[in-house]
């Protein structure tokens, strides 16, 4: 119940603003042109831009207001009520992932505009939406606990994201690249996101089968989970 | 009467600087208690410690019989804390922050609109929109959400104008009354000399001095001044009095005196013996101020307020 009270709170306190809101249909709006004006259709390309918007819309979300909160000491609120760890951080992530399937959705929404082919399976793509949502969700805050000073976040965080839009497929498929970069594909997490989406949009995938994909977001989920908690745990 | 607060010889650490080192005090319960200090004394590092914010180094401390290392949730949902700026959450009304406030401590909801109503808040305004005052005043009524059994105030009228920072000392002297343990820290003389009940002085991570006001004043070895008009001053009162110490100001004797009962004793019985009346008499007890002046001189921390 306390998960979804911080929850609640971080939702009106920093979702439902204007400024949050815009850069949620701007950002895949944007995006989503972008590739269309060059290709026209962009069925191959709409996972991984589903899942590009999704991982900043998370990551963006979660790192601005753990360190405004850290910043503007409203965090400590949180600290010393009787609230776990683990509740604090699950909610943070939890707030992320909403963000995110907002973002996510945004941007299926103009995405469809250009693809040729419908959504081959809702279910499932809602689900990798959701696996996608909060475990870049989790990857941003343990990210923006780690660093003290927002301007370093940003660049940290630009370091993991920019790098992983192409070493995840998410742009120029896995199979175009020579053998040796399928390792570095492998280790991105992104693309355990993309291969999800792409199979649940598409119905084929590019590397990873669907059920190691959900399997490996899942883990990737609980271990950034963890690492945060230990990282606040670590903090005060 | 047992104890609300105790701190055992409390050290924290941050790499190789040591800003608390071995503190050491207890407050009873309903009782209000200031730790004074210049800035960079540990003082907030102190109530961090206390309030389970920061982790202690090395060193014990129990709140309300709880183990402040192992039994944190216990520690939490039996104190508020009121920290040093006013930290609540810009975008939400003030009832929606204190309805937050009541969720994270299973406090009834009813429990908002009574704060409202005796805080006499902006319900409705956003926390954001409000003065330093009224944020302060938010605050300390998030922090007693739960009714908790002892208040932890961290520099309470930081930032806030005359008027504001009566209010809230008149407002902390209320609830003291009302039975709850207050523990203050401040570098705020004005505070230090009205609310607790007792004081410890906080130097360089250490408590140069804890007290009562009268036990600090000795302390530092200042006397009472005795300030006496009497009518007629004769050259015999003078030579009886020589005793004390004896300056004119303003026709009237000032006399530093050490222990005030037994000298009242001595004036009453000259009075007798010498034939003279009293016209007027007041002490003037050393203050707060003199015994932080004296204690914390030559502080090396560079940020004394005074």
């Amino acid at each position: 119940m306390k998960v979804l009270a911080i929850a609640e709170k971080e939702l009106r306190e920093y979702v439902l603003k204007p400024g949050s809101i815009s850069w949620g249909i701007v950002f895949p709006l944007v995006f989503t042109l972008a590739f269309a004006v060059r290709f026209g259709d962009v069925d191959h390309l709409a996972p991984g831009l589903v899942s590009i918007s999704v991982l900043f819309g998370t990551t963006s979300f979660v790192s601005s207001s753990i360190i405004f909160e850290r910043r503007l000491r409203t965090f400590e609120r949180l600290l010393v009520a009787p609230v776990s760890y683990s509740e604090i951080v699950l909610a943070k992530v939890l707030t992320g992932s909403i963000f995110g399937l907002f973002v996510g959705f945004v941007s299926l929404l103009f995405l469809r505009a250009f693809m040729v082919y419908p959504i081959w399976n809702l279910s499932l793509f809602v689900l990798f939406l959701v696996l996608s949502a909060f475990t870049f969700s989790a990857l941003g805050l343990y990210v923006s606990l780690v660093v003290e000073n927002p301007i370093n976040a940003m660049t940290w965080l630009n370091l993991i994201r920019l790098p992983m839009m192409f070493t995840s497929g998410a742009i120029v498929s896995l199979l175009l690249f020579p053998k040796w970069f399928l390792v570095v594909g492998l280790v991105t997490p992104m693309t355990y996101s993309v291969d999800g989406l792409r199979f649940a949009m598409l119905h084929y995938y590019d590397v990873v089968n669907p059920i190691y994909a959900f399997l490996v977001l899942l883990l990737l989920s609980m271990v950034f989970l963890y690492l945060s908690i230990l990282r606040v745990e670590r903090l005060y | 009467m047992a104890e609300a607060i105790i701190a055992k010889n409390l050290v924290k650490r941050y790499g190789d600087f040591e800003a608390v080192r071995g503190v050491s005090f207890s407050v009873k319960k309903g009782e209000a208690f200031a730790l004074l200090g210049p800035n960079g004394a540990g003082k907030t590092t102190t109530v961090r410690m206390l309030t389970t914010l920061t982790s202690i180094t090395s060193g014990e401390a129990y709140v309300n019989g709880f183990d402040v290392k192992r039994e944190r949730l216990a520690v939490r949902k039996s104190i508020g804390l009121v920290p040093d700026v006013s930290n609540l959450y810009d975008e939400l009304t003030v009832r929606d922050n204190l309805r937050f406030m009541a969720k994270l401590y299973d406090a009834p909801l009813e429990r908002v609109e009574e704060l409202i109503r005796e805080f006499e808040l902006p319900a409705d305004r956003k926390f954001g929109k409000l003065s330093t005052g009224f944020k302060r005043r938010v605050t300390i009524a998030s922090a007693l959400i739960h009714e908790p059994e002892v208040l932890f105030l961290d520099e309470p009228t930081n930032g806030l104008d005359v008027h504001s920072a009566k209010a809230v000392r008149a407002l902390i002297r209320v609830l003291n009354k009302r039975g709850m343990t207050v523990f203050i820290t401040t570098h705020n003389m004005v505070e230090a000399e009205t609310i607790p009940q007792r004081i410890a002085i906080m130097r360089e991570g250490k408590i140069v001095a804890e007290g009562k006001r009268g036990e600090l004043a000795k302390l530092i070895g200042k006397k009472v001044i005795v300030k006496l008009s009497v009518e007629p001053l004769t050259s015999s009162l003078l030579r009886a009095l020589e005793e004390y110490d004896v300056s004119f100001d303003e026709g009237r004797l000032l006399l530093e005196v050490e222990n005030v009962d037994e000298f009242l004793e001595r004036l009453y019985s000259l009075k007798t013996e010498l034939g003279f009346r009293i016209e007027g008499l007041c002490t003037e007890v050393p203050s707060v101020e003199d015994v932080f002046v004296e204690l914390t001189k030559g502080c090396p921390c560079g940020g004394c307020p005074l």
